[in-house]
């Protein structure tokens, strides 16, 4: 088996490390394309919902929607932040060295919990105005 | 006392220059009314909290760095980066987003009756007073007055371009958008007058699309609409017959309207009333003869791109009777 005369890494562990990694970068974006999915859907549908039907039906149905939209989105986003947080910091670890792997556990965690707070504030508007004035 | 006028005391040489935006008719920082009172508090809680951080931030940073230089576990840094740097800026900014959301919703809350109709024009302000049960409209130009003490809604659009209308020291600004109406409520307490300036840039005159505004008690209100819904009174003197001739020959009947004549164009602002507004060419100049001649002989060059022509070959004697109709229409 052919392999890196240096580091003694075979280019099979190349390949799944590499494997990983990719399964890594793409969950890194996952918690902020879900925000920026909702902060879309919210926006977007607040508009059409007051352009197309306006105040005098009311809006209850639009900030329904949206109050069922943000718990959707504030599940998907803890769950992948729970997952982050075990790929950031397993039970066995030890060391005080991140490899690349806990490395992007760690930038994941951390995205998931900002795109949290920004998907709070995104539904907040919803929660405080009741009219499409 | 209004904080500024509180830091004007402090010093009261150097600082008025700074504070120079604090007082005056067009300030945000001198409410008169409920709208502009929140803004206010609104701006003063805002300042306070940054001044307060600012300082806090300041001064952990030299105690950290000349006072006490110890080095922290990773633990504890953590726990300082955590609460400070993530819990503490979360809480913050989300109660605040919380309380300018709170306050939202009074800012359109409905009004008591009276619907004031504003139309951004090319660049002036075509108004209409709708009391309640009107079929039609009292329609002025370039002031808007509110009677004190209650909730006036203000349905607002535009002809051309996107405007602004905003009276800082009432409350807040609102877009004016062709094709649709915008819904801006005011609550002016204060009798007194207020400037109102147009706050989206709309091309040319931009900066010259002002208005003045004007809160009355509310009989006093009530007397000056019923005195505004009346036609205009008829000219007088020899001098202001021969100046509605002139704007009779002059065709400026055919934009202006001046209920109770012949002229009923709409093209430009309603003069019924002129003369009893307190400002000319929208919040620019004063209604007064040397302003009126000057106005109507030099349009283009005191506002740009302003669709009324200059009347520059009226000589002097022709202009003083035009303005001398138009100040007798009070």
């Amino acid at each position: 088996m052919k392999g890196d005369r240096v580091t003694g890494i075979s280019h099979r562990q190349d390949q799944d490390e590499f494997r990983g990694a990719t399964g890594s970068l793409f969950r890194i974006a996952l918690a902020p394309t879900i925000w920026a999915f909702h902060f879309l859907f919210c926006y977007a549908g607040a508009a059409v919902w007051c352009a197309k039907f306006g105040t005098p039906g009311g809006i209850a149905f639009l900030r329904l929607s949206i109050a069922g939209l943000t718990v959707l989105a504030l599940l998907a986003i803890a769950w992948q932040g729970w997952r982050s947080y075990r790929q950031w910091a397993p039970h066995d670890h030890d060391d005080h060295v991140e490899g690349s792997h806990r490395f992007l556990g760690h930038a994941a965690l951390l995205l998931s919990v900002i795109s949290f707070v920004g998907v709070v504030y995104v539904a907040m508007p919803a929660l405080f105005i009741g009219s499409c004035l | 006392m209004s904080i500024c006028r509180r830091i004007r005391a402090l010093h009261p040489v150097a600082l008025p220059l700074l504070l120079g935006g604090c007082d005056g008719p067009q300030s945000a920082l001198r409410p008169g009314g409920q709208d502009a009172a929140q803004l206010y508090l609104l701006f003063v809680v805002m300042l306070v909290g940054a001044v307060v951080l600012w300082l806090a931030l300041n001064g952990l940073f030299f105690y950290f760095t000349r006072v006490n230089q110890q080095q922290f576990s990773l633990r504890h840094g953590n726990r300082i980066i955590i609460g400070a740097g993530v819990i503490l800026p979360t809480v913050v900014v989300g109660s605040l987003l919380a309380w300018g959301l709170s306050i939202m919703p009074s800012q359109r809350a409905p009004g008591d009756g009276l619907v004031i109709r504003v139309t951004g024009e090319e660049w002036w302000w075509r108004v209409e007073y709708w009391p309640p049960g009107a079929d039609a409209p009292i329609v002025s130009a370039n002031e808007i007055r509110f009677p004190a003490g209650s909730r006036t809604e203000l349905r607002l659009t535009a002809r051309t371009y996107i405007h602004s209308l905003w009276i800082p020291s009432l409350g807040g600004k609102m877009d004016m958008i062709p094709g649709r109406e915008t819904v801006l409520t005011l609550h002016p307490d204060l009798e007194g007058f207020y400037r109102g300036q147009c706050a989206e840039f709309c091309g040319a005159s931009h900066a010259m699309m002002a208005f003045e505004s004007v809160v009355m008690a509310p009989d006093d209100f009530d007397a000056w609409l019923a005195h505004e819904a009346a036609p205009a009174s008829r000219p007088q003197t020899p001098m202001q017959v021969r100046g509605q001739d002139i704007f009779r020959d002059e065709g400026c009947g055919a934009c202006h309207a001046i209920r109770g004549t012949e002229f009923t164009g709409s093209v430009g602002p309603d003069l019924t009333h002129l003369a009893s507004r307190h400002s000319l060419a929208a919040g620019i100049m004063e209604v007064e003869r040397d302003d009126l001649m000057r106005w109507i002989a030099h349009t283009r060059d005191i506002k740009p791109q302003v669709a009324m022509p200059p009347y520059d070959w009226l000589d002097a004697e022709e202009l003083a009777a035009l303005a001398a109709y138009l100040e007798s229409l009070e």
